[in-house]
């Protein structure tokens, strides 16, 4: 039996701590120096010395550009940050590796945990959770357990408030932290908790406040004290003259936000940065007031897009405000009074700020970790169990609501004249010696409320213990759980589809799926591959993303290729593939394709490239986006469809607004600026493909209508039992797939009619003779004139005698004799290769 | 010291003598009744002791079976299955910390069968 994870840690934008769970009780770690539970995140490189936190912080004084923050947001992306000190660019995973290591300095205990269970939020996509793995491992963690942050601060707030009946309830989780924002909307249900729904913004959080004081009111008040040239994008660009000023200004900034949430007004002291002068060299040393109100009306914009977000979840899940209990605050930006008063106002639900904002994601984050066996250490664990003469596997519940807990174990061997014993370690129960057997059962009594500690003993008829590795029983009462963690978007996979010469989604797992996960999809060789071929190659290519989307706008996870040179015999057009997917609570994606056709088997666990974001391209894609908008416009204002037409105008107005933000862009920009506007650019795309759905599901739907019609009356008049049954079928189904939004789903209906069509038609004499004298004219191409006019000369003769079986075979063989550029012209199009 | 596996508690020897006391105090007011409202006082002592950690428990009332090894007990009358706490002498006094707490004294217990009735028939 394996260990308990019990470390938490949460990895924040600005702030990080650690915590951990033993016996039933979480501590949160202090840093030893200085006595504070966070750390910030904060790092700098002063010669060959790594400071992190408020060192890092302090010293960012002396030398800006040596010391990186807010690295967090850019998680998951190729941007690497230049330290002047070192002449050398650090990533964001190397950056948190070193947040993380420090985090290991609190442990006053001196333990070296091995696993950890570290929080990112629930809009994290999977290469920004994968960066974060990565960071764990790089800090030295053999094994990383990713937990959704609501799911954090749910579990904290579950287990503190044990005296408030929460059975059967649910609220939000409104987690406004520094550099990110999540709200999910958790339900307790027997005791474990589950996000049922969420939204967020990965790049909306307290720093971005930070900045909007720097940009909107300290700027304008330094131009009033000097002669300033285009000051912000002189202070935001790397090259820029006053960039030093940014990154201090933004410290000054976050202490005068901070000092706002409990005074009407808070000053900067510009005499207190060094070397501040205008254009002109005139010293610039005067002191700026903010006042709360200033501070507020900057801020207001955010606040009421992030109260959307929330209504947005209430209304897909159709509930009222009052049927949510509370909206539970964490993350350090709901310290401010307005973001309370603001998000009360208009959720009109009352808003819970029992739990410390700061630590209850750390808190939440080791109860968790108390529940966790720690994985990956399946060597010792083999040679403990052969080592053993027996063997031995356990199951019960680690979390338990009840006065007592099922506990089970199987054993494997010689079970003769052994004994075995359960005794509670605070010694009230003890279930005597009783004679062992493959398979034993017992009730646990658990005391309310507590963290209960079994010993579970084999004995020998001498009372000699004997090994079956590992013997304690944990279980915790009274406590939450986690039910599982939800996947935050679709994942699909891509295949072709020849009728449009385009790709098409398949969808995997569905969003809001409960983690970990498993699926098996089987699809088919769309094109011969070759053995040994350069060329030919198949793309199993998984995109995360809405699954009625058109896979461009869906980001891409991995793919697994196999081609000519990885097969062991020619892999023919038709041939199926099993596919399994696998997902891991990390969020970990694995793939193993089995080949039918030479039996291979390949797998792969995806690893998803970061991404990365260069200004110029950047540019280029949303004037493109603008062109394709301008364009679907057009069509909808011909086609009169003035819904989605007003849609896209909205639409054109947001890109046309990215277009200024991007232009506004230095190619060294140094903040996370280009992050977003790609985030912003692929949403809008998302929405412009929802707002053309209508087009594209009117044309699927007189699609149907009209092979609907044909196919019918073919059935009707030539379809045998099974064909007459699968038409009745797709008929049955017609009002919910016509009344879906997808039209991907209509299509596939469409196929479905069509292979009926093509089943009774491969019956049919007229259709088989057409097809028969279509051949013969295209005789003179036939690779094998021998053959073919054999086959020729025979068909006609079946033609004669009726023989329309015998007629297929024979239009078949032929068919195969065609030179293969004309058998696979359909090959053109393929883009993966499988469909 | 007294301790269980994992937990280590040091309990001076007069704390079990308060303990013991004030428990039988409790019996007493509510065999006697409280004229005098000592009740009030018994509480403020009881959380002193909780804040260090001991609380005492009184399982009158409460099932048992072999496997309960928080209380020693005499089995009164001759049924032997469907056991009750009659009667409790001692109580069980346990040390530790909010979520986790160990046995330090086991409780002095009399039990009783419930189909007491039945088993003579």
């Amino acid at each position: 039996m394996s260990k308990m994870v019990n470390f938490g840690i949460d990895l924040g934008t600005t702030n990080s701590l650690i915590a951990k769970f033993e016996r039933g009780v979480v501590e949160v770690f202090k840093n030893p120096n200085g006595f504070k539970e966070t750390l910030p995140s904060i790092v700098g490189y002063r010669n060959d010395a790594i400071l992190v936190g408020e060192k890092a912080r302090t010293y960012a004084e002396r030398d800006p550009k040596s010391v990186i923050s807010r690295f967090k947001r850019k998680m998951g992306t190729t941007e690497t940050m230049k330290i002047a000190s070192l002449n050398a660019s650090k990533t964001p995973i190397e950056l948190s590796a070193e947040v993380l290591k420090e985090l290991k300095n609190f442990i006053h205990s001196g333990e070296k945990p091995e696993a950890v269970v570290i929080t990112i939020p629930a809009s994290f996509d999977t290469i920004q959770s994968n960066a974060t793995k990565e960071a764990g491992e790089l800090a030295g963690f053999k094994s990383v357990v990713l937990l959704q942050e609501p799911i954090a601060a749910s579990l904290a707030y579950a287990n503190k408030e044990k005296n408030i009946d929460l059975r059967n309830s649910q609220w939000i989780v409104y987690d406004f932290g520094g550099g990110t924002f999540d709200v999910a909307l958790v339900k307790i249900v027997e005791g474990e908790l589950t996000v049922i729904d969420h939204e967020g913004d990965n790049y909306l959080g307290g720093t971005d406040f930070d900045a909007k004081i720097v940009e909107e009111l300290i700027a304008p008040a330094l131009l009033k004290l000097g002669t300033f040239d285009d000051l912000v994008n002189q202070m935001k660009s790397e090259s820029g003259k006053y960039n030093r000023l940014w990154t201090m200004l933004l410290h000054k900034a976050e202490e005068a936000k901070i000092e706002l949430s409990n005074k009407p007004s808070a000053e900067i002291d510009l005499g207190l940065i060094r070397d501040l002068e205008d254009d002109t060299g005139k010293s610039i040393d005067s002191m700026i007031t903010i006042t709360r109100s200033e501070f507020e009306s900057i801020i207001k914009e955010q606040i009421d897009a992030t109260a959307e977000m929330m209504k947005k979840i209430l209304t897909r899940n159709s509930l009222q405000a009052s049927d949510v209990e509370f909206i539970l605050m964490v993350g350090g930006s709901t310290f401010i009074p307005y973001v309370r008063k603001r998000i009360e106002e208009l959720m009109n639900i009352s808003v819970n700020t029992s739990i410390d904002p700061t630590n209850a994601i750390a808190i939440g984050a080791a109860y968790f970790a108390g529940t966790k066996e720690i994985k990956g250490d399946k060597n010792q664990e083999q040679t403990r169990s052969n080592q053993a003469s027996l063997k031995a596997k356990f199951s019960y519940n680690r979390n338990s609501q009840e006065p007592a807990e099922v506990f089970q174990g199987r054993f494997e061997g010689d079970l003769k004249d052994l004994f075995y014993r359960i005794t509670r370690d605070d010694g009230a129960y003890d279930s005597g010696l009783k004679k062992l057997s493959s398979r034993i059962v017992e009730d646990l009594p658990l005391r309310e409320g507590e963290f209960n500690s079994f010993t579970f003993r084999v004995l020998d008829s001498k009372n000699n213990e004997i090994d079956v590795g590992g013997n304690s029983i944990q279980i915790t009462q009274g406590k939450y759980s986690v039910a599982g963690q939800l996947l935050p978007w679709d994942l699909c996979l891509v295949k072709d589809d020849l009728g449009k010469k385009d790709t098409i989604l398949e969808l995997l797992f569905s969003k809001n799926s409960v983690i970990p996960t498993k699926t098996k999809k089987t699809v088919t060789v769309g094109k011969t591959i070759v053995k040994g071929s350069e060329d030919g190659i198949i793309s199993i290519m998984v995109v995360e993303g809405p699954s009625e989307n058109h896979s461009s706008t869906n980001k891409p996870i991995g793919i697994l290729s196999v081609g000519g040179k990885q097969i062991s015999k020619d892999l023919l057009k038709g041939t199926d593939i099993d596919l399994t997917f696998e997902l891991s609570e990390s969020r970990d994606l694995s793939v193993s394709a089995y080949v039918n056709g030479t039996g291979q088997e390949f797998s792969q666990v995806f690893e998803p490239k970061p991404r990365a974001v260069p200004v110029k391209m950047l540019a280029t894609e949303i004037l493109s986006l603008e062109a394709k908008l301008q364009s679907e416009q057009k069509e909808a204002d011909e086609n009169g469809n003035r819904d989605a037409s007003e849609k896209l105008d909205k639409l054109i107005t947001k890109v046309q607004n990215l277009i200024v933000a991007a232009g506004t862009l230095s190619d060294d920009d140094v903040t996370d600026d280009r992050f977003k506007i790609e985030d912003q650019k692929r949403k809008i795309a998302q929405e412009m493909y929802s707002a053309t759905s209508s087009k594209r599901l009117d044309i699927a739907k007189s699609s149907y209508q009209a092979t609907k019609r044909e196919v019918a009356e073919l059935v009707n008049k030539n379809g045998n039992d099974r064909e007459k049954h699968a038409i009745s079928a797709v008929f049955a189904r017609e009002q919910v797939f016509l009344n879906s939004t997808n039209p991907e789903r209509i299509q596939s209906e469409v196929d479905e009619l069509e292979s009926i069509r093509f089943e009774i038609l491969a019956r049919d004499p007229e259709f088989l003779t057409g097809m028969f004298m279509h051949l013969v004219e295209k005789r003179t191409a036939m690779n094998d004139q021998v053959q073919a006019k054999q086959l020729i000369d025979n068909g006609r003769r079946l033609i004669d005698s009726e023989s329309w079986d015998d007629l297929r075979m024979v239009n078949g063989r032929l068919w195969s004799l065609m030179p293969s550029a004309e058998q696979n012209s359909e090959e053109m199009r393929f883009f993966t290769g499988i469909i | 010291m007294k301790y269980a596996q994992g937990i280590q508690v040091n309990v001076p020897k007069y704390i079990f003598v308060f303990a013991n006391n004030l428990f039988e105090i409790e019996k007493k007011i509510a065999l006697n009744g409280d004229p005098g409202n000592f009740l009030r006082n018994i509480t403020k002592m009881k959380e002193a002791l909780e804040e260090n950690g001991v609380t005492y428990e009184n399982p009158e009332g409460e099932p048992f079976n072999e496997t309960r090894t928080d209380l020693d007990a005499s089995i009164s009358g001759t049924g032997t299955e469907n056991l009750y706490v009659v009667d409790v002498i001692k109580p069980i006094i346990r040390a530790g910390a909010s979520g986790i707490s160990t046995v330090i004294q086991k409780g002095i217990v009399i039990v009783e069968s419930k189909n007491k009735g039945e088993s003579h028939e």
